[in-house]
């Protein structure tokens, strides 16, 4: 099927806005990703930022009151009472503290007790008291009391589950204190905070990212201490976890966590393996590590969001966009195709098929305004055409007709004689397309004399042939009255000149023959010089260099003699004989016409004429003929027995 | 056809060239009127240029030649050779105009 010019406006125009479309929406997708992506990275480390900020501000004063605990514990004159008033009071005025233990190394209290350890804890019924130590819990080998030992400074443990005590999760803070002893200064004990870790579920609760982003914190030694699976808590270390995932990229995790390094990530989520974004950086509490995840899809949702209305914005553009273009497009192709049609109907040769009405004042409408004016000056060219055309035919027709009458006027039946054996005539003219003014006649002017002539008017046309018909009609009048040839050839040319204003003329060749004698007079007026075949020979008959008829009046033509004797023949010819022209314009040539008679002496005069005329034919070669060709022979044959 | 016009002394030479046939001579026809109409009365025709001159060029000639003596005027020829001074012979112009061999002949009163 063709495609028309609407469906390529349309189809290169929609497809343009399309690609231009889909670059504009790509482009911004990226864009708006990476700036969300940016601004959540941002998002994630302010928010990290202040749960550690919120962390810290409840550990920090805590692990202050325990420091400076540690620093009391130093005076070695503290009675027991007021060793547990001290351990009371730090319950007391520490809402987030559970309990508090001051223990002491062995003996070291009192010489008598192994084991000193008051330790005061929130009961069901306010704060209770109790001394920690026995032989079920020797408490010199758990590690919040061996940790800060061995290791000679303050101590967060592993957090740990309470299941006798506060039933809540908790973490203990462990700091040794020391008194001098012989100047020395030796470890006295290890004073304890135990705080319960209810809080951070609620810290880590307001870290609300987006909708199902979660916070994770590790310990030092990658333990979950909150995990929104609640099964990891205290359960699972982060690398544990790794193992059981067969996951290394987790451990790597892990281990930067609890290398108390920060970083932003690309990855998959524990919780309901989803993409998302992971920040972790360290919390400022024992070593720990706090990690936020966040599904990419709620984070970018809003780009998602934009990026579907764009879409659907550009689909109803796009949509709108083709309805117009298509309209367009057809307002166009529509009148171009109805203009089409037209146009073909009217190369059809229906000059009358309907053009489409076109109103729109652009180029589709001046196009219609061209083809209607293209019509009608077809129409009127082709009306003037056909009357040029009928008008010229029916000249060429009268032209034609006129011409068979001009030829009608010469005689043509031959032998014109046949009772007369004293002469032989022949004649024939050749006539040119156009209509010429060559003329020949022959006539008994009385018994014994018998007149021929020639004749050649000037130019051609409707003129010529007028001339010519007047001419001959003149000479039969003039030469009947029996005069001499130049006298005959005055009179003609004094009426010929009479009104001739437009100067034409005739050559005239005229003879008037004695048929018993053979004796010819002849004169010429202007005529080219005929051939005379006497005795098998041919030669010119001298030119008498009179003036051709017509144009002047007055002027005197002379009348000469030539005896013929039986067997000569006079041949007479227009000029186009010898101007006859080939292909290469080559005239035929009055040295031809004489070579040619020279070989024909002895024929008789329609042999010769004939034969002039065939070589003639054969020498133009079909070129085409400019002028009539007109011959006439007469050969005089006498009284007596003609001669084989 | 050519014309190259030169007024030498009372005369205004024509020298017709080339053919002078039922196409062309109209074109000398045409000049001549023109020298008339512009007042030159006494023309030299020098044919020596000329290769052809067919019955059309002969009437041409007569129908400048019947113009130039109904005002007095007059035309000459000279430079006739080959076929036209033969067509000249023949149809006996050369008896009907004043003809001279040269153009120097020609001009002399």
């Amino acid at each position: 099927m063709k495609r028309g010019i609407a469906f390529k406006i349309s189809a290169l125009a929609l497809a343009s806005t399309f690609i231009i479309f889909a670059a504009v929406l790509v482009y911004n997708y990226d864009v708006s990703r990476k700036i969300i992506g940016e601004a959540a990275e941002t998002n994630a480390r302010n928010v990290g930022k202040r749960a550690a900020n919120r962390v810290a501000s409840v550990v920090l004063p805590i692990q202050k009151a325990v420091d400076n605990l540690a620093l009391a514990l130093e005076d070695a004159s503290l009675t027991t009472d007021e060793i547990v008033t001290l351990s009371r009071r730090m319950v007391e005025s520490n809402k987030d503290i559970y309990g508090v233990a001051i223990a002491f190394e062995p003996y070291r209290h009192d010489q008598e007790e192994l084991f000193f350890s008051p330790y005061h804890y929130r009961g069901k019924d306010g704060i209770e008291f109790t001394m920690l130590g026995g032989t079920s819990y020797r408490y010199f080998y758990m590690d919040w009391y061996q940790l800060p030992k061995v290791l000679g400074r303050a101590v967060w443990t592993e957090p740990y589950f309470d299941e006798g005590g506060g039933d809540a999760l908790m973490a203990t803070y462990s700091v040794p204190f020391y008194r001098s002893e012989n100047g020395k200064r030796v470890l006295a004990g290890v004073c304890t905070a135990d705080i319960t870790l209810d809080w951070l579920r609620d810290v880590m609760d307001e870290i609300r990212l987006s909708k199902s982003a979660y916070s994770v914190i590790l310990s030092r030694n990658g333990t979950y201490i909150h995990h929104p699976i609640s099964e990891l808590v205290l359960n699972q270390t982060i690398f544990s976890l790794a193992e059981d995932r067969e996951e290394p990229a987790i451990r790597e995790i892990g281990q930067d966590m609890i290398a108390g390094k920060t970083g932003f990530m690309f990855r998959k989520s524990i919780r309901g393996n989803v993409d998302s974004f992971l920040y972790y950086t360290a919390l400022p509490v024992g070593g720990w590590s706090l990690a936020i995840l966040f599904p990419k899809d709620e984070v970018l949702a809003g780009v998602n969001t934009l990026l579907r209305d764009i879409i659907v914005i550009g689909a109803l553009g796009f949509l709108l966009l083709t309805g117009a273009m298509l309209w367009i497009a057809r307002s166009i192709s529509r009148p171009v195709r109805q203009l089409s049609d037209s146009a073909m109907e009217i190369a059809g040769g229906n000059l009358d098929a309907e053009i489409p009405t076109i109103e729109t004042e652009d180029e589709v409408g001046d196009l219609a305004d061209s083809f209607n004016h293209m019509r009608t000056s077809l129409k009127t060219y082709i009306k003037d055409l056909t009357e040029t055309t009928a008008s010229k035919e029916r000249i060429e027709s009268e032209l034609r007709i006129a011409r068979e009458i001009q030829m009608g006027i010469l005689p043509k039946l031959f032998p014109a004689f046949p009772d007369r054996p004293e002469f032989d005539i022949y004649a024939s003219i050749e006539p040119a397309k156009e209509v010429g003014g060559d003329l020949y006649d022959f006539f008994f002017v009385d018994d014994d004399h018998f007149c021929f002539l020639i004749g050649d008017v000037s130019g051609k046309g409707v003129p010529a042939a007028f001339f010519m018909a007047v001419t001959k009609t003149l000479l039969k009048v003039i030469c009947e009255r029996g005069l001499d040839p130049g006298a005959a050839l005055e009179k003609v040319n004094n009426d010929l000149a009479e009104e001739n204003e437009s100067c034409m003329f005739v050559t005239l060749f005229l003879c008037v023959m004695n048929i018993h004698t053979g004796e010819v007079r002849y004169g010429s007026a202007g005529h080219n010089p005929p051939i005379l075949i006497r005795s098998g020979e041919a030669e010119w008959i001298p030119p008498l260099k009179e003036p051709v008829a017509g144009p002047i009046e007055g002027m005197s033509y002379s009348t000469k003699t030539l005896q013929l004797s039986p067997g000569d023949t006079i041949f007479l010819y227009t000029d186009g004989v010898t101007e006859a022209m080939d292909n290469e314009r080559t005239l035929y040539g009055e040295d031809r016409l004489m070579e040619h008679m020279k070989r024909y002496a002895r024929k008789n005069a329609a042999e010769i004429v004939t034969s002039v005329d065939a070589s003639i034919k054969e020498f133009t070669g079909g070129a085409e003929q400019s002028d009539d060709i007109t011959m006439l022979a007469m050969r005089f044959n006498g009284d007596g027995p003609q001669e084989p | 056809m050519d014309f190259k016009n030169e007024k030498q002394g009372a005369f205004m030479v024509v020298v017709p060239a080339g053919r002078m046939d039922a196409v062309t001579a109209p074109e000398f026809e045409q000049e001549c009127e023109r020298l008339i109409q512009s007042g030159e009365l006494k023309m030299v025709a020098d044919m020596s240029a000329l290769e052809y001159i067919s019955s059309a060029g002969l009437r041409s000639i007569l129908a400048t030649a019947k113009k130039l003596k109904g005002q007095q005027g007059e035309i000459r020829f000279c430079g006739l050779e080959g076929m036209v001074e033969e067509v000249f012979s023949i149809s006996g112009f050369s008896s009907m105009f004043p003809v001279f061999d040269t153009r120097d002949d020609a001009i002399k009163d």
